[in-house]
């Protein structure tokens, strides 16, 4: 393991690790925060601390230190503001044969209002839920990113589930 | 939530086509496909990792540099000093357990020991003990006068630069002066030590040092010392001795002109009137006085 370690302080392999993880790491830090300069800033943050404790890091739980990094950092420093997430340019319809202009006004309706509900979901249901879907990370994965149990990310999960459909049933 | 947990396995991608195709089939089901679908095609800002990489490097090599706090000697010999300074006042604040009475010019004082032994202590003079080890040890120390009528205990001493005085359970004066140790017993015995000699003074006898020489004394048999009675007494005592005490019984300065104070006095003066105190030391010597404010001259009447 002090193999492992060390390996973490070797420029050459911290520079994977980070390549390697960087964009996870932003979508991470931009699901709470919903800005990406900020985003940026706080994923740098998080690497610049794993560098100067790469010595006293356990390997196999580097990743959940950078994510565990991200949400104090966050917590720490900024403001809560609107996350308030934009859609791909060429994102699919769910039906891409129906072409009809009331179904794509509903969908194009659809969206907004998912975006409105997701910006009104608690911090801790968001980041479980958006890293679910956006970075199709499974429940486990999830779990040992934020250090908690995959019984609680369900829960986070079936709770975001929830009020979002009654959100959008409700507008 | 209906097949909640079919729903969240639906979204974690364990379910068969076939179950997927059964939860279709459920009520609200759309509304729930639609999030799913629509959610992940929510955008987020894409990170040039090699250029973030960069700027990461960039910034951590500035912060890098471990900061060198020197350390602040001087702050920390202040604070040591304020400690210092605090602690041992503290000691001598607190723990201070040396008692002592002092009288002035023309004062006597009259005060109780911790084992209610009793103590008068006459004009310009000093006492010192320590309270704490006062139950251990009955140990003081005097400067002048002083008369004890000590409680029956254990040893009780006073310790004075010419001498060191002990007893059981007594009254006793001891009358320390420049060149002058005195020493007179009222009851019980009394042991004085005076240069590594040791005299024991029954009730009545006087241990008398003038200038270095132990001085032979007439029994005596008051009860109390007469400076308790606002008298000075004397007893075959040279002159400058006798003026000494008029000037700590009164306020006065005392010179003299043509005068031998090794002469020798016998008598008395009272510590109430200052003339007749005067009197009462220069009329039987031959001598005279006259005052000037608060210096009195005495001179030989003789010669004029």
């Amino acid at each position: 393991m002090s193999d492992e370690n060390s390996k973490l302080c070797d420029e050459n392999h911290f520079r994977d690790f980070y390549l390697k993880h960087v964009q996870s790491a932003n979508n991470f830090a931009y699901y709470k925060c919903g800005d990406d300069e900020t985003a940026l800033d706080l994923v740098q943050d998080a690497f610049t601390k794993i560098w100067e404790n790469c010595s006293k890091i356990d390997f196999s739980k580097v990743k959940t230190y950078l994510f565990t990094s991200i949400n104090n950092l966050f917590l720490n420093n900024i403001k809560h503001q609107k996350v308030v997430l934009r859609y791909a340019k060429e994102a699919p319809n769910l039906d891409t044969n129906n072409q009809s202009p009331e179904y794509l006004f509903e969908e194009e309706e659809f969206k907004q209002k998912l975006t409105k509900a997701i910006a009104s979901l608690s911090e801790v249901q968001r980041e479980v839920f958006l890293l679910n879907r956006i970075d199709g990370k499974k429940y486990r994965e999830i779990a040992d990113l934020l250090d908690i149990s995959q019984k609680t990310v369900e829960k986070r999960m079936s709770g975001a589930l929830q009020l979002l459909k009654a959100q959008i049933e409700n507008i | 939530m209906k097949n909640e947990k079919e729903i969240l396995k639906w979204l974690n991608n364990e379910l068969s086509s076939k179950e997927i195709e059964d939860l279709k089939q459920s009520e609200d089901f759309e509304t729930l496909e639609k999030i799913a679908h629509y959610a992940s095609q929510l955008e987020t800002p894409k990170v040039d990792a090699h250029a973030a990489l960069e700027a990461f490097k960039a910034r951590n090599h500035s912060k890098k540099k471990t900061k060198v706090r020197t350390l602040n000697f001087k702050t920390f010999y202040r604070v040591a000093a304020v400690l210092v300074v605090l602690l041992t006042s503290a000691y001598f604040l607190f723990y201070n357990n040396t008692k002592s009475f002092e009288t002035q010019i023309a004062q006597t004082k009259t005060f109780t020991l911790p084992d209610n032994s009793e103590v008068i202590l006459n004009s310009a003079s000093k006492l010192t003990f320590n309270k704490k080890k006062w139950s251990d040890k009955r140990d003081l120390t005097l400067e002048g006068e002083a008369f004890f009528k000590v409680k029956k205990g254990q040893t009780f001493s006073v310790n004075t630069t010419a001498g060191v005085v002990k007893v059981l359970g007594t009254q006793f004066n001891v009358k320390e002066r420049k060149n002058y140790f005195e020493v007179n017993c009222y009851e019980g015995l009394v042991s004085v030590t005076y240069n590594n000699e040791t005299v024991k003074l029954p009730p009545g006898k006087t241990f008398r040092v003038i200038n270095g020489t132990i001085e032979n004394v007439e029994d005596f048999n008051t009860k109390n010392p007469s400076w308790i009675q606002q008298e000075s007494s004397f007893n075959r005592i040279p002159l400058d001795q006798v003026i000494a005490e008029l000037e700590r019984q009164y306020d006065l300065k005392i010179k003299v002109e043509d005068v031998d104070t090794s002469k020798l006095f016998t008598g008395s003066f009272t510590h109430t009137n200052k003339e007749i105190a005067l009197q009462a030391v220069t009329i039987p010597l031959k001598l005279s006085y006259k005052i000037e404010g608060k210096t009195v001259i005495f001179y030989n009447y003789d010669v004029k």
